[in-house]
């Protein structure tokens, strides 16, 4: 093949940068992750829906929508016919667009619960698609809405296997709050946001000095993480006098930081925590594992406004599939593939075997026809021929002289020989 | 060996000056030669490239070090901010200025951008527009990239073009307003990151830094315009007039010539006005590049154009459902766009050299060309498999073999190809002047001038040559 020896796996993969492919093993997992979050929604009512995977630019470039650095990282481009001079872009969150679909087909509904597992696209060194399982809320559902979402998170995890499980709660009005006295452009602030998100001590040094009356909340609030709604109204009595912006965002995450303390859950709440994206406005949450962040979400409520002019509140949250990948166990396997051999290679043989394979599918039993030699690694067989069929049992070297695929049936089902 | 690159055009003789002062004279360079091989003693081979092919030619490590604008660097830098670019520092030279700017009638401050649904802005630079659109958080916008002229799109055309000028005055000569400057454009010195990391290249570097390299200053973004939401788009203006886009450079003695035929006079054309009056009452004219046009009058902003066969093409393979077509052929100025090798290259064919580059076992085959699409379109319709286009800004006879394994170029007599050791082994189409217009055409009074106007022409036609 042309140009084949310098492509070849061992010197450079044919892969693009960033993109991953999915093997058997790992779509199991895949599959069951995405089958547990969609039963578990359909259970909460939520009803699902798809978005396409190219959208109008302009969705995501307004101020309320994605921070201007994630609008650098996203994949856009002038398509086929975008002779107009409008780009349009590889959805790089999923919120927005089912925000716009909620727009454009369910506008009139108080309330739409819906939920997705698509894939995200944006410019970074690791992965550059990431699948996400996603929930979104559209109507008026505070404060109970952000419970649900902590909830119903939570349920899939538990239904996965996985544990510990955390919540963390955040809500950017904090941060907002003190970049907002640092006299930094909103350009500048955000980049500083992040570097305090990286976890610089540079970053939270620098913004200590342009606000060195407020640098014990600095401290408090972006550098460290406290306890429910205990650490909430600590933060109100000391800061709130000097800050009074924080006063509302403590008020909401105090509310939901109750909620799920009565339901026995002891969230940490932190004042830093989401990036890159403008479009949120009250409480947020991540779901962790452990130590390992797996999903999070909060509340938009001028996102649709943003979009058509109609103020909605909304709520939603995704789980990371690329981080929950590793974390869940392969299934079990269901009962093993009958391997239906051909004895010999005429139509008449062939065709019998794949009319036997077909019946034992019929009767609930994997068949696959033996495509060719040896494959079946001492999985249960049956070998058709002009002289009849012939089951082996798992394992086993020799058969039995079958004269049906009842019986067949019978005697593959009998477990292996040793 | 160091491989340089360094720019052609007007800073051609103020750099050779400014090197010579530190020792690096390379003969043959500022007096203007037409070859693009140059040499700096034994130390360096030199390469003269057009200013916006040298970010790319040191992106891909193709040459080491570099010198071209920096309006053209942040470009460069905007569209791929990873690439393996080192910016070493701007240069003692003059540069221009890049401006953001509109017409009275449209803003007189960056705020007043607020006012407009989906501003649309014309610029040769289009990712520092699209830059500049995102940090300004325009909700909506359209970005119109252009070879060349952008300010004499608004305020018809677009409302906005980010343009270099010397200096805020020489916008107001245009008759618009500055709105912003956004990057100041001295030549900048930028180096590949690899060869910097590998290469011993101290004595260069040392002599450039000798020459008072300054921090190259970045794009100068504004603060975002706070609170705009989507608006619905303005309903488009029905408009009276016909509008015809006029060629300049190459295409523009042909297509004097065939209006002169026709009897159709456009009076200040011939002598450079950029908007020459029309040969009636409700035709106008502006002159803009021929690689715009069909863009343009996709847009709807012009209903005839004058354009070559090989801009059509470059548009409609890059965006076959564009509303424009082919009214008809005025069978002048024709070339051939062809697939040109090296004279070196054992083959006669496309299969014969595809084969070669089998047996030689290359990873790609990299295709330089000023057309893009066309080349991109050769390259899948003759299954060249794996291949890289490499954008250039023209002058692409000088990259083969060095710097490309084939050329989508357009030949005429051949002669050029002959003096740079290039032969053509294939011909993808034949160019010649066109007529464009919409695919959709107007009615009522523009309409009637629309007939009038390509009836005028008709005489003057290839038989048989119109796509619609």
């Amino acid at each position: 093949m042309f140009l084949s020896r310098v492509c070849s796996p061992m010197e450079e993969p044919l892969r693009c940068p960033g993109m991953h492919d999915l093997l058997p093993e790992e779509m199991e997992r895949f599959r069951q992750i995405e089958e547990v979050f969609c039963h578990t929604c359909r259970q909460w009512g939520y009803q699902e829906v798809r978005t396409p995977t190219i959208e109008h630019l302009f969705l995501f470039t307004a101020a309320g929508t994605l921070s201007a650095q994630m609008l650098g990282r996203v994949y856009s481009f002038l398509d086929w016919d975008g002779w107009s001079g409008e780009r349009v872009v590889l959805r790089p969150d999923s919120t927005i667009p089912v925000a716009r679909l909620y727009i454009e087909h369910m506008g009139e509904a108080p309330l739409a619960k819906l939920f997705y597992v698509q894939n995200v696209f944006r410019f970074t060194e690791g992965e550059r698609e990431e699948w996400q399982c996603g929930v979104e809320l559209l109507g008026d559902t505070q404060p109970l809405g952000d419970v649900e979402l902590v909830l119903l998170g939570r349920e899939v995890l538990s239904r996965l296997g996985l544990g510990p499980l955390g919540v963390r709660l955040s809500h950017p009005g904090l941060v907002r709050a003190v970049l907002g006295r640092t006299g930094l452009s909103a350009g500048e602030q955000l980049r500083l946001y992040d570097a305090i998100l990286e976890g610089e001590q540079e970053a939270l040094a620098q913004l200590r000095e342009r606000v060195p009356d407020l640098a014990p909340a600095v401290d408090l609030m972006l550098g460290e993480e406290g306890q429910g709604s205990n650490y909430v109204r600590n933060l109100r009595s000391a800061f709130a006098k000097a800050l009074p912006e924080i006063s509302r965002p403590l008020d909401e995450l105090e509310a939901l930081a109750e909620t799920l303390e009565a339901l026995g859950l002891m969230p940490m709440v932190t004042g830093a925590m989401v990036r890159n994206f403008e479009y949120y406005t009250g409480p947020v949450f991540q779901l962790l594992v452990g130590d390992v962040v797996v999903g999070g979400g909060g509340r938009y409520d001028a996102l649709v406004e943003v979009l058509c002019g109609r103020q909605v509140p909304a709520s939603g949250f995704a789980l990371y599939m690329g981080r929950l990948l590793p974390l869940v166990t392969r299934p079990p396997v269901a009962a093993p593939t009958v391997w239906v051999e051909a004895a010999d290679g005429s139509a008449a043989t062939v065709a019998v075997a794949f009319q036997t394979a077909s019946i034992l599918r019929e009767k609930g039993m994997p068949a696959q026809v033996a495509l060719t030699r040896g494959v079946s690694r001492g999985e249960p067989r049956l070998v058709v021929g002009p002289q009849g069929m012939m089951a082996f049992r798992a394992g086993a070297s020799a058969g039995h002289q079958v004269g049906s695929v009842e019986e067949a049936l019978t005697v593959l089902s009998g477990g292996s020989e040793g | 060996m160091i491989k340089i690159a360094l720019p052609a055009g007007e800073l051609r003789r103020p750099l050779s000056q400014l090197l010579s002062r530190v020792g690096l004279e390379v003969p043959g360079y500022g007096d203007g030669s037409r070859s693009y091989r140059l040499a700096l003693g034994d130390r360096a081979q030199v390469r003269v490239f057009r200013e916006r092919d040298i970010p790319v030619q040191i992106a891909l490590g193709q040459y080491h070090v570099g010198i071209c604008g920096a309006v053209w660097v942040e470009e460069f830098l905007a569209r791929h901010p990873r690439q393996e670019v080192v910016k070493l520092g701007a240069l003692p030279l003059a540069g221009p200025t890049l401006f953001l700017m509109a017409a009275p009638s449209t803003a007189q401050t960056v705020a007043d951008l607020s006012r407009l649904a989906e501003p649309c802005i014309v610029s040769e630079f289009p990712y520092l527009a699209e830059a500049l659109a995102l940090a300004l958080r325009l909700p909506r916008y359209r970005i119109i990239p252009v070879w060349g002229g952008a300010e004499v799109y608004p305020p018809e055309d677009a409302d906005l073009a980010l343009a270099l000028a010397s200096h805020e005055q020489e916008v107001e000569r245009m008759g618009l307003v500055p709105l912003l400057a956004v990057l100041e454009g001295p030549p900048v010195a930028i180096a590949h990151r690899q060869a910097m990391k590998a290469l011993d290249m101290s004595w260069l570097l040392s002599a450039l830094a000798s020459l008072g390299l300054s921090a190259v200053s970045g794009m100068r973004l504004p603060p975002s315009l706070a609170g705009l939401g989507l608006r619905a788009r303005p309903p488009a203006r029905e408009r009276e007039v016909l509008r015809v886009a006029l060629p300049d450079g190459h295409q523009q003695p042909h297509v004097l010539g065939a209006l002169a035929e026709a009897g159709l006079s456009f009076p200040g054309y011939a002598e450079g006005e950029r908007r020459p009056l029309g040969p009636r009452d409700g035709i106008e004219a502006k002159v803009i590049r021929p690689q715009d046009m069909p863009q343009m009058v996709a847009l709807g902003a012009f209903d005839v154009a004058f354009t070559g066969r090989d801009c059509f093409l470059e548009h409609i393979y890059r965006f076959p459902s564009s509303p424009v077509a082919v009214a008809m052929d005025l069978g002048k100025g024709a070339f051939n766009m062809s697939a040109v090798v090296s004279v070196d290259l054992p083959a006669e064919t496309m299969e014969e050299a595809v084969a070669f580059w089998q047996r030689e076992g290359r990873p790609l085959i990299r295709i330089a060309s000023e057309f893009v699409a066309i080349a991109d379109h050769y390259a899948r319709r003759r299954h060249l498999w794996r291949y890289r286009v490499i954008p250039t800004a023209g002058a692409s006879e000088g990259f083969v073999p060095e710097d490309a394994d084939l050329l989508i170029e357009g030949t005429e007599t051949g002669r050029t190809l002959a003096e740079n050791r290039l032969k053509a082994i294939d011909v993808l189409f034949r160019s010649t002047t066109c007529v464009v217009v919409g695919r959709h055409p107007p009615g009522g009074r523009r309409g009637e001038l629309l007939r009038w106007f390509l009836d005028a022409l008709r005489p003057v036609a290839v038989a048989g040559s119109a796509t619609i």
